[in-house]
């Protein structure tokens, strides 16, 4: 059976710990400070009046200098429309354990509870959320929307993600045509927010800068989560003793003694990182590091620094 | 500059177009449809021989609203070779409309 996201987990974050901090700081009531209300944010068209229709908005003015009926029709109202795109590719399944959960979470499954709780979060402020899912190619994409039926639906996609074993089909990174794909497809001004380990091919860096570019266009603010274990990846601490190190999305296996190869790894590692941070910062894209280790804090208050920023 | 199309020039200019055409179905008192017309405009510069872009007042042509069963403003469909092949109803963004031209290219 599918492991199922724990919404009392996440209550305590989503309730206590931040709604009574941001409280303290006088987040919410910065937060309610948008200057559009209700209908009249975004007309998006004027349909012909159909008989039986409630009257309420039809364009009475319309009416008066036309003996036309119209009504107007708007986009659903939101202050904010976020998408959540996560990346399912094997390498995210990291650390590998079968019994990854909430405590001891693998990458995967800390970005899973990191964008639930997210969810949460928007869907209190009545914000639309959209999700969308990638490894090889995009899994899974569902519109922006903000009723309680379109949480359930995308929470219900979460946890089959929660369910990905390790021992499953291998699945590749394809961050560079899927974050193309993702840019074009987002039409209205959105907030992007990507969990992903960045495990692309190395040699084609340039191409996935060039796609966290993309979606910046159109105005769309982005935060990238980049989701590791600093532990092991960055600072590549291992007992010294050999180790058989098997890569998770292609099974290439490599007997290694971790002191043999530390230095030339932590050097090539930081400079990928260090490069993709200045990146980011060029590109006005939010990086922010997170580490599983770290709990979920570190992703939910840059989360609501973009989000006062953007209103 | 954008083209008019009319019910009498409609079936000359779209349907039997070589290249793909981008019709917004447009009327003088709808606000949306005036935050469409100067991207059609933009467009119709930007695609100049690869494809045609024009507009059909709705109020004059009742005959081809009537056709393509047009019932909300504005109204963006796409022609290719004579066949309606996508259609976008209310406010778009330019690249939207962009991408959907360039799907038919």
């Amino acid at each position: 059976m599918a492991q199922e996201i724990d919404i009392k987990l996440l209550r305590r974050y989503s309730h206590l710990e931040l709604i009574s901090r941001q409280v303290v700081e006088g987040f919410i009531t910065g937060l309610h400070k948008s200057p559009f209300h209700g209908f009249s944010v975004e007309f998006a068209e004027h349909r012909i009046y159909n008989q039986g229709e409630s009257t309420r908005h039809i364009d009475w003015k319309l009416f008066a200098r036309s003996d036309k009926l119209f009504v107007k029709k708007y986009e659903e109202e939101t202050n904010l429309r976020c998408r959540i795109v996560m990346d399912t590719s094997s390498s995210m399944l990291y650390p590998v354990n079968q019994e990854a959960s909430f405590e001891n979470p693998n990458k995967l499954v800390f970005s899973v509870y990191a964008a639930a709780a997210i969810i949460q979060m928007l869907k209190k402020q009545r914000d639309a959320f959209g999700l969308s899912v990638f490894n090889e190619q995009i899994e899974f994409n569902s519109p922006a929307k903000s009723s309680n039926v379109h949480q359930k639906y995308v929470f219900g996609e979460l946890e089959k993600i929660l369910s990905i074993k390790a021992d499953d089909n291998k699945k590749k990174t394809a961050a560079i045509d899927t974050l193309h794909q993702i840019a074009e497809q987002i039409n209205r001004r959105s907030l992007v927010v990507i969990f992903s380990d960045m495990f692309d091919d190395i040699s084609r860096k340039d191409d996935l800068f060039d796609a966290l570019q993309h979606l910046r266009h159109n105005k769309h603010e982005v935060i990238l989560f980049h989701v590791l274990d600093k532990k092991s990846e960055i600072d590549f601490e291992f007992q010294n003793r050999p180790y058989r190190f098997i890569d998770l999305e292609s099974n290439l296996e490599l007997k290694l003694h971790p002191n043999e190869v530390k230095k030339l790894y932590v050097k090539a590692m930081k400079e990928y990182y260090e490069e993709l941070k200045i990146k980011c910062g060029q590109f006005q894209i939010d990086y922010v590091e997170a580490d599983i280790n770290k709990g979920f804090h570190q992703i939910l208050m840059p989360y609501f620094i973009k989000r006062k920023k953007m209103l | 500059m954008a083209l008019e199309f009319t019910d009498s020039n409609f079936e000359e200019l779209v349907l039997k177009s070589d290249k793909p055409v981008l019709v917004d179905f447009w009327a003088e008192w709808c606000g949306p449809c005036r935050q469409v017309g100067p991207l059609v405009e933009e467009l119709s510069k930007e695609y100049e021989g690869k494809a045609v872009i024009g507009k059909v007042d709705v109020e004059a042509n009742s005959e081809i609203s009537v056709q393509f069963g047009i019932r909300n403003i504005p109204t963006i469909l796409f022609f290719k070779g004579g066949e309606l092949v996508d259609k976008q109803v209310g406010y778009a963004p330019k690249a939207t409309l962009a991408a959907k031209i360039d799907a038919l290219l």
